[in-house]
């Protein structure tokens, strides 16, 4: 490759010093992530006052809306991964491409949930067909199926490939389900319900919303390299790196 | 009052039945997905090391009998 | 030897495609068979009433043929992974993206093409108006070679796993979203007597850009998932 990428990103691009890298910074992450959720949440269901609209049903946000950001995030991360892999076929870029699927389908699926939960008492109903919803459903299983076709190859890197190439395809797809389920909320009118009013938020309420966003920033890297550092593992089995860490660990 | 605070506090205002549920489905979900690779890498290690003995044992017998080219261990 | 030029290429592609689905007429006949049971029980589902059935005959019509091709898609390349033509054809010294749009074009003739077909029959039987019969009809023309395009990328990734044709549906889902709303959206509003032009330019451009893109995304994908 060119010979203006820094050296010490060709070497953190081989497992065994990501691995090694991931091993140091992970602890780190987890940390931050209990550090700043315990904070985050100590902020937004203690210290925020009440909404003087929707009571205290709003706490729901606290989890609700980082979480919806870290599923466009790790959509956003899983496919720029994808193409590295797919253009220099970087087998890290793989490993991180495939191990946040799961992550950014957790993240998707609390998502939903909380969000009906939201619903339920402020518009009173569990789900509506608008635009967010709808993109964020269709998220759902754009993840599913980049998880399932990864696991439908036998031969995982093969698996991986396709499955870059899907999230790839799933990226373009995003914006255009957007677009067109906000086209057809136009023509059957009656079912808008309008979710988020342009209102200015406190900053007693927004101080807890971003410090969450900080933790689940955190919680993902530290997930994600744990992941990483397991799947590297799985698939550098014959290499003499691992079987050094598999005999260090015999005393279970 | 204490307590009373407290009781204030887990009723959210009429709304727990849909706060409460949110936040435990957060954690159950995080707690889940970190514990998923955990799992995964004690399972992957143990199958390593079987094989590693499997393999082990193998060459400590043909040994006897015939060189094996030696890959380092 | 002399390599066979594009054109005579592709026209041979289409023809070995076509031969082998007429050989196998029966296969083709089982989507139009299954569009039609679909249609049939719906209004044993939802009783007889005729203004019921109208409101949803566009929507019924558009999905049932929908998931029909969903049915024969998994069948697209099958046959030619199983005797390893499809093999042949990546090292083909002619372009693969050009070679896959007739492998394309001829599933689309041979399985969407008697779907429309029958379609009046189909929204006949739901009692959908006559006169919004064309722009079903146009949307329908516009759609399913969307879809052909669209589920043609998917099946080539899915190439090198055993068949499974759950993920199939699982992964066109997303991708067909706009593709459903932008159809029966036209339909609907031109059973409410609205302009239904605008969603019927939607689908054409998109159907032009899936037209370009497709077959080279078809080929990669399969480069992908044969890997050699």
């Amino acid at each position: 490759m060119s010979n203006w990428i820094p050296l010490w990103v060709h070497k953190l691009g081989s497992p065994p010093t990501f691995y090694r890298f991931a091993g140091i910074v992970m602890p780190w992450m987890m940390a931050l992530a209990l550090l700043s959720g315990a904070l985050g949440l100590y902020g937004g269901l203690v210290l925020a006052p009440a909404d003087y609209q929707q009571g205290d049903a709003y706490r729901i946000i606290f989890i609700h809306v980082p979480c919806a950001w870290m599923s466009m995030f790790i959509y956003a991360v899983m496919g720029v991964s994808s193409v590295i892999a797919l253009v220099w076929r970087i087998k890290l870029a793989e490993v991180v491409a495939m191990e946040s699927a799961p992550i950014g389908a957790a993240f998707t699926f609390i998502t939903l949930v909380t969000g009906s939960l939201w619903g339920k008492p402020m518009w009173g109903t569990w789900w509506t067909w608008d635009a967010r919803l709808t993109s964020e459903l269709v998220l759902l299983f754009l993840y599913l199926g980049v998880i399932g076709l990864y696991h439908a190859f036998e031969d995982r890197r093969q698996g991986a490939r396709a499955a870059a190439f899907l999230a790839i395809i799933g990226i373009i797809n995003v914006p255009i389900v957007h677009f067109s389920v906000d086209w057809w909320n136009t023509l059957h009118q009656g079912s808008t319900v309008k979710l988020f009013g342009p209102s200015k938020i406190a900053w007693a309420m927004l101080w807890p919303l971003l410090t969450m966003t900080l933790a689940t920033k955190f919680y993902y890297i530290a997930s994600l390299f744990r992941r990483v550092r397991t799947d590297l593992l799985a698939l550098e089995g014959g290499k003499d790196w691992v079987r050094e860490i598999a005999r260090g660990e015999d005393d279970r | 009052m204490n307590m009373h605070a407290l009781q204030v506090f887990l009723a959210m205002g009429g709304y727990a039945a849909y706060v409460w549920p949110a936040y435990a489905l957060f954690f159950i979900v995080l707690i889940a997905d970190t514990l998923d690779p955990v799992l995964r890498r004690r399972r992957v290690l143990r199958e390593l090391r079987t094989r590693l003995a499997r393999q082990s044992a193998r060459q400590g017998r043909s040994s006897g009998v015939t060189p094996t080219p030696t890959t380092s261990p | 030897m002399s390599h066979a030029g594009t054109s005579t290429a592709c026209a041979a592609m289409l023809r070995r495609d076509l031969t082998l689905a007429w050989r196998r007429r029966g296969d083709i006949t089982m989507p139009v068979l299954y569009a039609l049971i679909v249609t049939m029980l719906f209004p044993f589902a939802l009783g007889p009433e005729d203004t019921l059935l109208q409101r949803i005959a566009g929507g019924v019509v558009l999905v049932t043929v929908l998931l029909a091709m969903l049915l024969a898609l998994d069948a697209m390349f099958s046959s030619d992974i199983e005797d390893g033509s499809l093999e042949q054809l990546v090292i083909a010294p002619q372009p693969l993206a050009l070679m896959l749009g007739m492998k394309i074009l001829a599933h689309w003739i041979t399985t969407a093409l008697p779907l429309i077909v029958i379609t009046p029959l189909l929204a006949g039987m739901l009692h959908l108006p006559t006169a919004v019969m064309p722009v079903l009809l146009l949307a329908l023309l516009l759609a399913t070679p969307l879809l052909s395009l669209l589920g043609a990328v998917l099946v080539a990734l899915t190439a090198g796993t055993r068949r499974s044709g759950m993920l199939l549906a699982l992964m066109l889902l997303p991708l067909c979203v706009p593709a459903v709303i932008f159809a029966a959206g036209a339909v609907a509003a031109a059973q409410q007597g609205l302009p239904w032009l605008a969603p019927l330019a939607w689908l054409g451009s998109a159907l032009a850009l899936a037209m370009v893109l497709a077959p080279l995304a078809c080929a990669a994908a399969l480069r992908i998932a044969l890997d050699a």
